[in-house]
């Protein structure tokens, strides 16, 4: 079946309107860094927010800013570098920015929807599509971060990622809606690929953790080595190594077991495709690295002990085999998946 | 740091809980005197460290990288050629590093066992420990429950000994293990996390078996096949042949397949025209001699399956047929010819006709075949893979073609050093058409073209123990990611008010998915309204009739650790 030009249109406006919408959150992120309160300001809301359980009814209203600064009030500040996870309540900058960024994401949801209507298929078929999605699941994945733990201070980075993937996609790796050759029409392909792309989704989120973290580790060195006042100011604004690398290694640990599914669901479909489950081809074989350097992340990080610097470097190393094999094997190595529909 | 992989026996009260640094290694020191024995048993416990079989698949993962970067034998052994003939210095070096053929190297197969066996003796003794572990008590309640990362403390007119009834009835019910012991309760949960990753692990060693076990016993065929032709399953009539080192030429599962027709469609629009929309190859087959035939519609991804064999279709293209009349007017060729698509895009296609025997001279050709011929200003091309206007191009040579020299020739390629090229114009031709060959040499004639497939035979029996085993492994890692282990205690005392003061602390051991602190929030509620509930009616503080017999005094639940957020502290270690 041809392509829907006309759904093909529509779903490209709405991936503009989406980069547009995105970039407008990343400029008030950006805003929120720079002249937003400070996480001093409110402290001590972490005393507060810690057993919300436990707090008999009625006895808090978290979104109450008068409880936070009552709160500040009665407990000590912690420093620079504090564990804690949790921002003031947002701001004007970051409600401005979670609006943009939400009605963003309408467009972007409605993009790849259409984009999949137009071409009669799942719309993460080819190299374009598939980046457009992973941000998609990227910017869900935030979401539900920013939702969960308040991490506003990773808008700016998480965002500002997007951005520029997403308008990678629409500039230089474009491709006009079309139908996938047979090789690539299967049951199997769209689940491999679906599980690759929420992988990859959220490896991305680890992966701009990864490089927060070690942006904070080091202005928290330089801090405390007795640095410049402009690493204090920034270390002020960002949460303590300590919480970066733990939600980093969160992140790794939901999209690992999705990456290992992706793979089992890939073998099945060369399986039925090629009549062998393993074979080698260049992709598989870096899809395969990339599972086993973040299996190593996973052990330096659970078992070995190595918290931190090292381990992160592991984990931006496994993120850099998976955009390897996107870009680098795709493009440049040819094997059976020619998966990009760029050659 | 063997230790590492034992259960962690550390007692809550050594402190609190941010356990950041190394923990102690349990490996001995090698000490100067090793016997043989003893020399053996370090060997076996660094093998089997977990140092160690990180390693090793680290090195797993950098040596399958050459693997994708160059061409390799068994995927590709023209590109392999190919990279002889440009990089001449280079190539014998990497060959002799296994470098064109990774996969099956010797090295990689040694990274590959010792991981194996690194895995396996690391994991068997721990299943062991585990089982036996798995009906140890928990350890007794530490002295100060409020250093724990999470504590409460309430306050209840129940004696003691009921209010540790109800904590237990409370702990049992929510299917923690218990010991009780004096004046506490201590509570566990969450050895499936121990086992879930025990049995990751475990599935992992079954996958390679797996693995093992098709490559000794499995085949891996190629076949290529003209419509109107047939084959049996035999070793001779394979193209390509990869017995696995314990099949034997008898194993073959003995079925015959002929290909009718096969037909392919194309997108004729759009940006993705000439791309291919689906392939059909009908075909008949039959399970073995005799055996009734049958028929089928293979595609792409729907393999046949016969005497659990799977045949694959994956390729395609055209053979154009040639009959050839020599210098005695005699047909000495006359059949299809299988050309090799150079351009997948277009399907233009060559290959070469070999004619042993045809008088005076032997004659060897070789051709291009355009499925769509059209003429780009003055140059012949192909315009779309389909054959709408099927033409071929030829070049002609008399003379030896080197058959009987008893060198291996490749059934595309001429080898034209014996040969002289013949004069001939060099007009395309059309199906029907001829060329005359000077000097009375004869004539060739282009009669027609039928289409054959490529077919991938392959036996594999370790494939579906390697899925099920995936499937384990993937289950086990949910396990161990979002099952947490954690310990929950529980003291009640007498206070000098008359009153019991019961304390509760808690601890998740690996708390990766979050959410210990929730739970034990939930425990503490629950024990709350549980106390209540059964403590006799409020004999003190007549202003307040119902207040609860429990009741939290307000500054004493807390978290231990206050720089800790909530959530993210204590994960696995
Ligand atoms: C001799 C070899 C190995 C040993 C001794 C070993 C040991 C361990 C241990 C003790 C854990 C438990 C972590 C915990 O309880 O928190 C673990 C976790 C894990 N192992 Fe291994 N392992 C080995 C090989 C492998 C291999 C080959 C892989 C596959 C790539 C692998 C993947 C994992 C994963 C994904 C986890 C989960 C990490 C976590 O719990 O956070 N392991 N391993």
């Amino acid at each position: 079946m041809p392509a829907n030009l006309g759904l093909a249109h529509l779903s490209n406006a709405f991936l503009i309107v989406a980069l547009l919408c995105y970039s407008l959150a990343v400029l008030a992120f950006a805003g929120d860094f720079a002249f937003g309160r400070r996480r001093g300001a409110a402290a001590g809301r972490q005393a507060r927010a810690r057993v919300p359980e436990l707090v008999g009814a009625g006895a808090a209203d978290s979104s109450a800013p008068g409880d936070a600064d009552a709160a500040a009030a009665d407990s000590p500040a912690p420093g620079f570098g504090s564990r804690s996870r949790h921002e003031p309540a947002a701001g004007a900058w970051v409600r401005a920015a979670l609006v943009a960024t939400t009605v963003g994401l309408a467009a972007h949801v409605l993009g790849v929807i259409t984009r999949g209507l137009a071409v009669h298929r799942i719309p993460w078929g080819d190299m374009y599509e598939f980046v457009t999605a992973l941000t998609c699941v990227a910017v869900i994945f935030f979401l539900g971060l920013m939702i969960r733990y308040k991490a506003y201070y990773l808008g700016l980075f998480v965002m500002g990622a997007v951005v520029i993937a997403l308008g990678l996609a629409q500039t230089v790796i474009y491709t006009a809606a079309g139908p996938l050759v047979p090789a690539l029409q299967s049951y199997w392909l769209s689940i491999h690929v679906t599980a690759m792309t929420v992988a990859t989704g959220t490896y991305f989120v680890a992966a701009v953790l990864g490089v927060v973290y070690l942006f904070a580790a080091r202005q928290a060195r330089l801090v405390t080595a007795g640095g410049s006042a402009a690493s204090a100011r920034i270390m002020r604004r960002l949460p303590g190594p300590d919480v970066l690398d733990r939600l980093a290694y969160r992140t790794v640990m939901f999209a690992f077991p999705i990456w290992t599914f992706g793979i089992i669901a890939g073998a099945i479909w060369a399986d039925q495709a090629w009549g062998r489950y393993w074979g080698w081809d260049p992709t598989e074989t870096w899809a395969f690295i990339t599972w086993v350097v973040y299996a190593c992340f996973l052990h330096a990080r659970a078992t070995a002990g190595w918290r931190g610097k090292k381990a992160q470097i592991i984990q931006l190393a496994g993120f850099g085999c998976l955009i390897f094999n996107l870009v680098g094997v795709s493009l440049f190595v040819t094997g059976l998946h020619s998966y990009a529909g760029l050659n | 740091m063997t230790g590492l992989h034992t259960p962690d026996t550390t007692q809550p009260t050594e402190g609190p809980p941010a356990r950041r640094g190394p923990r102690p290694s349990r490996a001995r020191p090698v000490r100067a005197q090793l016997g043989p024995g003893g020399w053996l048993r370090w060997a076996w416990r660094q093998l089997t460290s977990m140092r160690t079989a990180l390693i090793l698949l680290f090195l797993l993962a950098l040596g399958s990288v050459p693997g994708s970067l160059l061409p390799q034998q068994g995927l590709n052994p023209s590109a392999v050629q190919q990279y002889f003939l440009s990089h001449p210095a280079l190539a014998p070096w990497l060959n002799r590093l296994g470098l064109f053929n990774v996969f099956a190297a010797p090295w990689f197969a040694a990274v590959y066992l010792l991981l194996f066996v690194s895995l396996a003796g690391c994991v068997v003794p721990r299943t062991i420990r585990l089982a036996r572990s798995a009906r140890a008590l928990p350890p007794a309640a530490p002295r100060n429950l409020a250093r724990l990362p999470s504590s409460a403390r309430l306050e209840t007119t129940l004696p003691p000994p009921q209010a540790l009834a109800a904590a237990r009835a409370l702990l049992s019910a929510r299917r923690f293990r218990l010991r009780v012991a004096g004046d506490w309760v201590a509570a566990e949960k969450g050895h499936r996390r121990e086992a879930g990753n025990l049995l990751f692990h475990l599935a992992l060693l079954g996958v390679l078996l797996s693995i093992g076990l098709g490559g000794l016993f499995g085949y891996k065929a190629n076949r290529l096949l003209v419509e109107g032709n047939t084959f049996a399953d035999t070793v001779t009539n394979l193209d390509v042949y990869h017995p696995g080192r314990l099949v034997s030429p008898a194993d073959l599962a003995p079925f015959t397949i002929t290909l009718n027709r096969f037909s392919a469609s194309y997108i004729t629009s759009g940006v993705d025209r000439d791309q291919p929309a689906a392939f059909h190859a009908l075909i008949r087959y039959a399970s073995g001699p005799g055996a009734p035939a049958r028929g089928y519609d293979l595609q792409v991804n729907h393999p046949l399956v016969v005497d659990g064999v799977r045949v694959f279709l994956i390729g395609h293209g055209y053979a154009p047929v040639f009959r050839v009349t020599d210098g005695a007017g005699h047909v000495v060729f006359n059949q299809p010819v299988p050309f090799i698509a150079v351009d997948t895009g277009t399907y233009t296609s060559e290959g070469v006709i070999k004619v042993p025997n045809a008088r005076p001279e032997q004659l060897g050709f070789i051709g291009v075949f355009l499925p769509t011929a059209v003429n780009q200003g003055g140059r012949l091309e192909s315009a779309f893979p389909a054959a709408l206007n099927p033409m071929v191009s030829l070049v002609s040579y008399a003379g030896n073609l080197g058959l009987g020299s008893g060198v291996p020739q490749s059934v595309y390629q001429l080898n034209t050093a014996g040969m002289h090229r013949l004069a001939v114009s060099p007009r395309p031709l059309q199906p029907g058409q001829s060329i005359k060959l000077p000097g009375g040499g004869g004539t060739l004639t282009f009669t027609g073209y039928r289409q054959w497939i490529s077919l991938a035979i392959t036996y594999d029996p370790g494939q579906l123990p390697a899925l099920l085993c995936a499937l384990a492994a993937l289950a086990g890692l949910l396990l161990s990611f979002f099952v947490r282990r954690r310990r929950v205690f529980v003291r009640a005392r007498a206070a000098d008010d008359g009153r019991t003061v019961v304390e509760l602390g808690g601890l998740a051991r690996s708390d990766a998915g979050g959410g210990f602190e929730t739970e034990f929030a939930e425990l503490t509620e629950e024990l709350r309204s549980s106390l209540a509930r059964k403590s006799p009616a409020v004999q003190h503080s007549p202003g307040s009739q119902d207040a609860p017999a429990a009741e939290r005094s307000p500054a004493t639940q807390h978290s231990s650790d206050t720089s800790h957020s909530p959530d993210i502290q204590q994960e696995g270690e």
